[in-house]
């Protein structure tokens, strides 16, 4: 008689909801804190690619003054560093797996940096911790950065004309006209994007971070059941995963109709 | 040479691409004089709108210089790259340029009022409640004032385009460039938006305007520019151009727009 699970299972691992309780709050916090981390250093990402960060232009000018037409100094004289940083940075991050990332940042970057032992609530390891919200934000960093860079490339050029042929400094225009519009139309993809990075932060259990994953893991030395704790974990995203979705969705349609310039 | 009265003095002005495959602007030297209503006429692709637009240097030219006001507003900005002392500062020279588009390019998630003190506040340093009384002032002078806390999105073109000259004398420019300014209007809306610019014309207003109606240029310019294939084919008074044009291309683009 082969069954999926067993309700006497359940029972058996019941007197272990603290640790799911627990490890559905780790769960929340990394993923807010990843979230805000990850456009943080996305906004910066984005204005890297955009900048007019040019060095080399001089190389562009010829004698009398005037910009060059054509040629080799003409292409040299357009490398903008930034963008190369910027980009290399997406690219390395988005065309290498989550969990080789974590990795490198806590058995590389961390065991060179000394983090303080202490506990946050009691039961969050900070040493585990912190190291996981970086490496997520430093992922999530990659992909919202191309989500704010589609986001401000898409306002209208006119947009930052009327803007600068009003006076208006490149850094008052981002600041007033571009960011704000750019912000509102990209919200429901952030928001997308924090589902994913609720469901990717499953990963981190494999650094010792003990959210709902590694409450199944302890679960299960204990008690040597396997298929509920993981129908629990289930369970668990599902109702963080399905109703923030869906709560997108209505904002999504909500700003939809409305306005158009 | 230059006398008191040059506002802008254009000298040999380019725009190429691609090397000198594309030439929107190929060499175009004309005078702008403080009260000039210049209007530049052309078929679409003649480089009428580089040319405005190289003015305040939303476009960077190739080629040639700008005086404004006796500044060479093209060279002071290489000499700004290479690291000498003398710098152009952009944003000072386009509060002195007020510039209106053909597609207006309100900012949408701003009110009437907001948009029009933005600039006045924070380029200008102005106090709100100085820059408000003023926005409020302009408004009531194209009949929009009661509009002041609508978005953009509730006004009309015409009254877009009224809110948008507005928004560009808030910052008390001493020349307005307008593109094509009637172009993407409904035709029942043109009539209001010409009215505003004839009587910024008659308070004296310098005035660079690109556009296709040929009644507005007639009337209200005092010097029309006629452009084609990048070049400046022919200024005169309105009279000259209308009445006696001497280039072929001239009498050959009146025949088809008149």
């Amino acid at each position: 008689m082969d069954q999926l699970f067993k309700l006497s299972n359940f029972s058996k691992i019941a007197p272990y909801a603290q640790l799911f309780r627990q490890g559905l709050l780790v769960t929340v916090l990394l993923s807010l804190f990843t979230v805000v981390i990850g456009f943080c250093l996305a906004l910066i990402l984005a204005l890297m690619r955009m900048s007019n960060f040019r060095p080399l232009r001089f190389l562009g000018i010829d004698k009398d003054g005037h910009q060059r037409e054509g040629g080799a100094l003409l292409a040299i004289s357009k490398f903008n560093p930034l963008d190369f940083l910027a980009t290399a940075y997406v690219e390395i991050l988005r065309s290498t797996p989550v969990i080789v990332q974590i990795f490198i940042i806590y058995f590389g970057v961390f065991s060179m940096i000394e983090l303080p032992n202490f506990q946050l609530f009691g039961f969050i390891k900070f040493n585990r911790f912190f190291p996981g919200v970086v490496a997520l934000g430093m992922n999530s960093g990659a992909y919202l950065c191309e989500i704010i860079r589609a986001g401000i490339q898409s306002i209208d050029g006119g947009q930052t004309e009327a803007a600068r042929s009003l006076g208006l400094s490149q850094t008052q225009n981002l600041r007033h006209i571009i960011l704000p519009q750019a912000l509102k139309n990209i919200l429901p993809a952030i928001a997308n994007e924090f589902v994913v990075i609720i469901k990717e932060s499953a990963i981190t259990y494999t650094i010792g971070v003990q959210d709902i994953m590694s409450a199944v893991n302890a679960v299960k030395g204990a008690t040597f059941v396997i298929i509920e704790p993981l129908l629990v974990a289930t369970a668990i995203y599902f109702c963080l995963c399905f109703p923030t979705s869906k709560l997108i969705a209505y904002f999504e349609r909500r700003m939809s109709h409305g306005d158009k310039r | 040479m230059a006398t008191r009265d040059d506002l802008i003095q254009v000298r040999d002005l380019k725009k190429h691409y691609h090397g000198d495959k594309i030439r929107a602007l190929d060499g175009v030297s004309v005078d702008i004089q403080f009260g000039d209503v210049m209007v530049v006429i052309g078929p679409s692709g003649s480089g009428k709108s580089t040319f405005l637009r190289s003015l305040n240097l939303l476009e960077e030219p190739t080629g040639g210089s700008i005086l404004f006001e006796g500044i060479d507003i093209t060279k002071k900005k290489y000499r700004d790259e290479s690291g000498r002392t003398v710098k152009l500062n952009i944003d000072e020279l386009r509060q002195k340029m007020g510039m209106v588009f053909q597609h207006f390019n309100l900012f949408p998630h701003m009110t009437i009022l907001e948009n029009m003190t933005l600039a006045p506040i924070k380029v200008k340093k102005m106090s709100k409640a100085q820059a408000e009384e003023k926005a409020l002032a302009l408004l009531d002078r194209v009949g929009l004032k009661e509009r002041a806390n609508d978005y953009p999105i509730q006004l009309s073109g015409g009254q877009k385009q009224r809110v948008a000259i507005v928004r560009a004398l808030a910052m008390e420019p001493d020349v307005m460039l307008f593109d094509e300014p009637t172009s993407a209007l409904d035709p029942e809306m043109v009539g209001e938006v010409l009215d505003v610019m004839k009587g910024l014309a008659k308070e004296g207003m310098t005035m660079v305007v690109v556009t296709h109606e040929m009644g507005f240029a007639r009337e209200v310019g005092n010097r029309v520019l006629f452009m084609a294939d990048g070049l400046l084919v022919e200024q005169g008074s309105p009279e000259d151009i209308f009445e006696h044009p001497r280039s072929p291309r001239l009498r050959e683009f009146l025949s088809k727009v008149l």
